[in-house]
């Protein structure tokens, strides 16, 4: 058949035959059409623009201040201006701050740049990127210096560093995996780099593994929920497939509707990504190793809670209009809460947040018109906010430790 | 089929029409802002619009009105603290109604036709202690609760000639007004501990009733609830 939009069948095809390209599929000039397209789905697949654009109106030219507990660092321009961008780097040069994290001279980058994932790219897919960053406006942004103390702002310690955290992995496909789990494994671990703000962090700011992995982590201010049962938390483990990839393409799902950091991910990244691959990554995320039953014991304070006379008036009062009397919120429109994940977490800066703040969900092409959920912040005095936020974390048959009226000013006093 | 003449100008108006208008898909939402509200305007406990006389004047006939009996009285209420609240501010001020010339006597299907309600009340304090005092040689804070009683139904009737404005106007204006503080929304000053609203049973700014749609007219006994909030039973 001949096909009237050849490069870009090429490109679907490219993505949705083979799970991971072998080297010889792509041998090609890198500078055609299908390589830089494919450049382009990478860089959204890595949601490279989360840092790397801090002004809409010059893509990907860095100097984004990204808080961190140690200080804050200022995204590189990846545009190719030569002065202050990656106008003299060599599709090497990229890889190896891909692949090892170090800057042409040798010296270390900070891992604020989630090199410890994106190492796992391939060699090709690093190309494709910087063949599409290649083409981008040059734009003269000159990044500010990371405002680390000493001795974080000498980037030799960055060898010490990734001496203790950084493994400089190649991507192997898992054996008895089938090819769609191991996409996922590629996309997840890889570009996605969802254990940045999914897993906890040591006190060197690098991810926990094992065991740790994916049991939820403090990112912008907000508890990034588990991924697998932790605690009282489910995880990902009652959600389907459908489930996980509805969330990632549309924002929204039975479930729930995502809010905070995750909509940005979505917005700038996993909207993007082609049906196989949202399979593929729902295919991984549903499938991570599970180190524990969900603990469904109640403890005396926290069953109190659940039969709260002042928890239960302002539910009743203030939140059942949506989330529904019995916490089972209106599919597609309005967050369930009952078995809700964010809920139950050990760590209550998600939800608490989002009672004194609200949300806004994200507008995507199947949702155009995103619902946000109004601030209580003016309306609940902290005791009423504790009172409720752990009337939900304990009523409709889930259960959570009890929060504190000194959580909720910690937060007032933050926003 | 031959053009016609017709058919060529529909089609050349309708091709100049597509390519003038692009369609556009819009998304997103009304403007949001995390942490951002549009609370009510909560009372001010301080504010004053009567002088102490005045004042005096207002308390015994809000308590006339509306006495205590099971249930607190209009002042115990805060219908005072609700009315100086309402006449120290924009309803005092007149600022909803048009309030220029030409000056004539409306019919009453016509609505408020009077000044601005601040001077509509100051006016008549002043007008009905100056008859009281040629009639009886008394303000009306001397008088007997019952001579009070009797008193305030002259003015509802309209049968007390004030100087300069209409007695019944204000006496209707004042009776509503002090039911709007008794049974309004206690963040406007009145209903204090929302004891209107328990004793009539009306729960209050709650919204979602779809769980009792086929309660078949049981009694609910909801807690009441105010917009601005105040969940906690201590606080009360």
């Amino acid at each position: 058949m001949i096909h009237p939009n050849f490069p870009k069948a090429a490109i679907v095809a490219a993505l949705t035959a083979l799970p991971i390209l072998p080297a010889h599929a792509v041998a090609q000039d890198k500078n055609t059409y299908s390589t830089i397209e494919r450049g382009l789905y990478l860089t959204r697949a890595g949601d490279c623009a989360a840092c790397h654009t801090s002004d809409p109106e010059k893509p990907y030219a860095g100097n984004y201040p990204l808080a961190t507990p140690f200080g804050t660092i200022h995204s590189s321009n990846l545009t190719p201006d030569d002065a202050t961008g990656l106008g003299k780097w060599t599709a090497d040069d990229f890889y190896k701050a891909m692949n090892e994290g170090k800057r042409p001279d040798g010296s270390g980058l900070y891992p604020a740049f989630p090199y410890t994932h994106f190492t796992l790219v391939t060699r090709e897919d690093s190309e494709a990127i910087f063949a599409y960053l290649k083409t981008l406006e040059p734009v003269s942004q000159k990044v500010e210096k990371p405002g680390f103390p000493f001795p974080l702002n000498e980037r030799v310690v960055m060898k010490g560093w990734n001496a203790l955290n950084f493994d400089d992995r190649k991507f192997t496909p898992v054996d008895g995996k089938s090819a769609e789990w191991n996409r996922g494994y590629y996309l997840a671990e890889g570009l996605g780099h969802c254990a940045m703000c999914h897993s906890p962090k040591n006190m060197l700011g690098a991810e926990e593994n094992g065991a740790a992995a994916y049991t939820g982590g403090m990112a912008e201010g907000w508890f990034a929920p588990p991924l697998k049962a932790h605690g009282n938390a489910p995880g990902l483990s009652d959600w389907s497939k459908k489930d996980v990839s509805d969330y990632l393409k549309y924002g929204r799902n039975e479930q729930t509707a995502a809010f905070g950091p995750m909509a940005d991910v979505i917005s700038k990244s996993t909207r993007y990504l082609s049906d196989p691959d949202l399979e593929a990554l729902a295919a991984y995320l549903t499938d991570l190793p599970n180190t524990q039953e969900k603990d469904n014991t109640k403890t005396g304070s926290t069953q109190e809670a659940a039969s709260s006379d002042t928890g239960k008036l302002v539910y009743d009062t203030q939140c059942a209009a949506c989330h529904g009397a019995q916490g089972e919120g209106v599919k597609l429109q309005f967050a369930k809460l009952a078995g809700s994940n964010i809920v139950q977490s050990d760590n209550p800066t998600t939800l608490l947040r989002v009672i004194l703040e609200g949300t806004k969900a994200v507008p995507t092409a199947k949702y155009p018109t995103p619902h946000a959920m109004p601030a209580f912040n003016w309306k609940l005095k902290n005791d009423e906010v504790v009172a409720v936020a752990n009337y939900v974390r304990n009523a409709f048959g889930n259960s959570a430790p009890a929060v504190s009226s000194s959580d909720v000013e910690k937060l007032r006093q933050g926003s | 089929m031959p053009m016609t003449r017709r058919a060529l100008l529909a089609g050349a108006s309708l091709l100049a029409f597509s390519t003038a208008v692009q369609a556009r898909t819009y998304s997103g939402g009304i403007p949001w802002k995390a942490a951002r509200s549009n609370p009510p305007e909560i009372f001010d406990p301080e504010a004053r619009f009567f002088t102490p006389e005045e004042r005096a004047f207002i308390s015994a006939a809000v308590d006339r009105l509306i006495p205590a009996d099971d249930f607190p009285s209009a002042t115990e209420s805060g219908v005072v603290t609700f009315l100086e609240n309402q006449l120290s501010g924009a309803y005092g001020r007149g600022d909803i109604y048009y309030m220029k010339g030409p000056f004539r006597k409306g019919e009453p299907t016509q609505g408020y036709q009077s000044q601005a309600p601040g001077i509509l009340y100051r006016q008549a304090i002043a007008d009905i202690n100056t008859l009281l005092k040629s009639e009886q040689n008394k303000s009306f804070t001397d008088l007997s609760p019952d001579e009070q009683d009797t008193f305030l139904m002259r003015l509802s009737e309209g049968k007390a000639e004030l100087e300069h404005v209409d007695g019944k106007t204000f006496f209707d204006t004042f009776w509503q007004d002090t039911q709007l503080g008794f049974f309004g929304d206690p963040v406007h000053g009145g209903n204090r501990d929302m004891a209107s609203w328990k004793m009539l049973g009306f729960p209050g700014a709650r919204y979602d009733y779809r769980e009792y749609v086929n309660h078949d007219g049981r009694k609910l006994s909801f807690e009441p609830v105010s917009v601005a909030g105040n969940f906690m039973k201590e606080a009360h």
